[in-house]
C-alpha cells in the first residue's frame, strides 16, 4: 500500500450535498411521465415497401396486404422506442412521395445519431446547400415519417427547439427520452455488447444489464461486439 | 422488494452513489441527476431484484450505468463540463486539481472502478460484478489505472508515492 491509496481515498471521500435525503424521496414520489401510454395516439400508414406516413392524434392505421406486416413492425418499434427500450427503428420507410431534396434531407436526418442533436443550416451544409437552412426546415417540417425519420433532432442554431409537426411538447419529452435512454449494453453472461434495442438485447434480464461508453470501452473489459446489431457501425 | 425496504436501501447508500457520481461526472447537478434516475431506474425495477445480489452491488450497477452513458453523451458532444471548485484548505486544492485532471487521464471504465473501490472500498469480486466482468480484468484495470494516475501525478509535479 503506497501514498497513492491514501490520497485517493481521501479525494473520493465526497460530502453529499445537504438536502440530497429529501429530494430523492421526493423524486421517488414522483409519477413516472409515461411516453409509452402514447403510442396509441400514432397512426401508421404503410405500403408494400414500407412505411410511408406517421400521423399523430386521431386515426387508424391504414395498410393492405404487405403493408400490414410493416405497420405491425412499425407500431411494435414505436412503443419499445417510447418505452425507452430501443435506440434505432428497421422497419423500411416509403419515401416514394417526396421530391429529390426533401429526400436528401430526410436521409441525412436518418443519418444523426440517437440522442444527438443537430442545426438546421448545419444540416444544410451536410447536404451540401449551405444556404438552405429555410428550405431544410421546411423539408423536415414536411416529413411524412417523423419520430422514425429522426426530425426531432434537428433544432435551431441558437439552441431553441423550433417546429415541430407534432407539438414542441412531444419534440421535448422525445429529446429528454433519448438522452435518458443508453444507447450500448453489455450482456454481464455472455459479454456481448449490443445496441439498445436489438433483439439480442432485449433478452438480456434486467439484473444483467452494463452499459458502455463506446464498443472499445466494452472491448477493453472482455465484450465482444454483437454480429446482428453491429454497434461498432452505429456507435458515433 | 417493497417499497418502504427500497426506500431505505436508498436512503441508506444515496450518499455513496453520490461521491461515485461526482468523481465520475465532476460537477454537483449531473451527480444528483445521475443518482436520481440510478435509483428511479431501480425503484421501477424492484420487482424483479432477485436476493441473491447484494444491494450494494445492484444499486452501484446502475448509478455505474448512469454515468458512464453520460460519458459517452459528453464525448460525442466534445462538451467540456463545468467542473465545481473544490473548496479545501489552501495546501490541498492543488494536489485535488492534479488528481482530478490525472484521472482524466485514466480510461472511463478503469476510472469507474477506481470511483467504485476507494468511494466504498469494495473488494474485487463486488467490482467485477457490479461492471460485469471477471475479477482479473478488474485487477488488470484498476493496475492498469493506477499505473496512468501515479505517472500523470509525476508528471504534474505531484509526487504520488512515498
Amino acid at each position: 500500500m503506497d501514498r497513492t491509496d491514501d490520497v485517493l481515498r481521501e479525494y473520493f471521500a465526497v460530502r453529499a450535498p445537504a438536502g440530497l435525503d429529501t429530494r430523492l424521496r421526493a423524486a421517488l414520489r414522483e409519477e413516472p411521465r409515461a411516453l409509452e401510454a402514447l403510442i396509441d395516439r400514432f397512426h401508421v400508414e404503410a405500403s408494400e415497401r414500407g412505411v410511408a406516413r406517421l400521423a399523430y392524434g386521431r386515426g387508424r392505421d391504414v395498410a393492405a396486404g404487405r403493408g400490414r406486416r410493416h405497420a405491425e413492425q412499425a407500431r411494435q418499434e414505436l412503443a419499445e422506442y417510447l418505452a425507452g427500450r430501443r435506440t434505432f427503428f428497421t422497419v423500411p420507410v416509403d419515401l416514394a412521395g417526396v421530391g429529390e431534396f426533401q429526400g436528401r434531407v430526410l436521409a441525412a436526418a436518418n443519418r444523426i445519431p440517437f440522442g444527438q442533436v443537430t442545426s438546421y443550416s448545419d444540416l444544410a451544409r451536410r447536404i451540401g446547400h449551405p444556404r438552405a437552412a429555410r428550405a431544410v426546415g421546411n423539408a423536415l417540417g414536411a416529413n411524412p415519417v417523423p419520430v422514425i425519420v429522426p426530425c426531432h433532432r434537428v433544432i435551431r442554431g441558437d439552441g431553441s427547439w423550433g417546429h415541430y409537426a407534432f407539438g414542441g411538447a412531444l419534440k421535448t419529452r422525445l429529446l429528454e427520452l433519448e438522452r435518458t435512454t443508453p444507447l450500448l449494453v453489455g450482456c454481464a453472461s455472455t459479454r456481448i455488447v449490443c445496441r439498445r434495442g436489438c433483439a439480442h438485447e432485449q433478452r438480456i434480464g434486467e439484473n444483467g444489464r452494463v452499459v458502455f461508453a463506446s464498443v472499445a470501452d466494452a472491448a477493453g473489459v472482455g465484450y465482444r461486439p454483437c454480429k446482428v446489431c453491429k454497434p461498432q457501425d452505429a456507435a458515433a | 422488494m417493497d417499497e418502504r425496504t427500497f426506500t431505505k436501501h436508498a436512503e441508506d447508500y444515496a450518499g455513496r452513489l453520490y461521491a461515485v457520481a461526482y468523481r465520475m461526472l465532476g460537477n454537483r447537478a449531473d451527480a444528483e441527476d445521475a443518482v436520481q434516475r440510478a435509483l428511479l431506474k431501480c425503484f421501477a425495477a424492484r420487482a424483479s431484484y432477485s436476493p441473491r445480489w447484494a444491494v450494494s452491488t445492484w444499486l452501484y450497477r446502475a448509478v455505474a450505468n448512469v454515468c458512464i452513458d453520460e460519458l459517452r453523451r459528453r464525448k460525442v458532444r466534445g462538451e467540456n463540463v463545468t467542473v465545481d471548485d473544490v473548496r479545501v484548505e489552501s495546501a490541498k486544492i492543488s494536489e485535488r486539481l492534479d488528481l482530478t485532471r490525472a484521472l482524466d487521464r485514466v480510461p472511463r471504465e478503469a476510472r469507474m472502478l477506481i470511483a467504485l473501490h476507494y468511494v466504498n472500498g469494495l473488494g474485487y469480486r463486488e467490482l467485477a460484478a457490479i461492471r460485469g466482468i471477471s475479477v482479473n480484468t478488474v485487477k488488470s484495470q484498476l493496475a492498469r489505472g493506477k499505473a496512468i494516475l501515479k505517472q500523470a501525478l509525476q508528471a504534474g509535479g505531484h509526487d504520488g508515492s512515498d
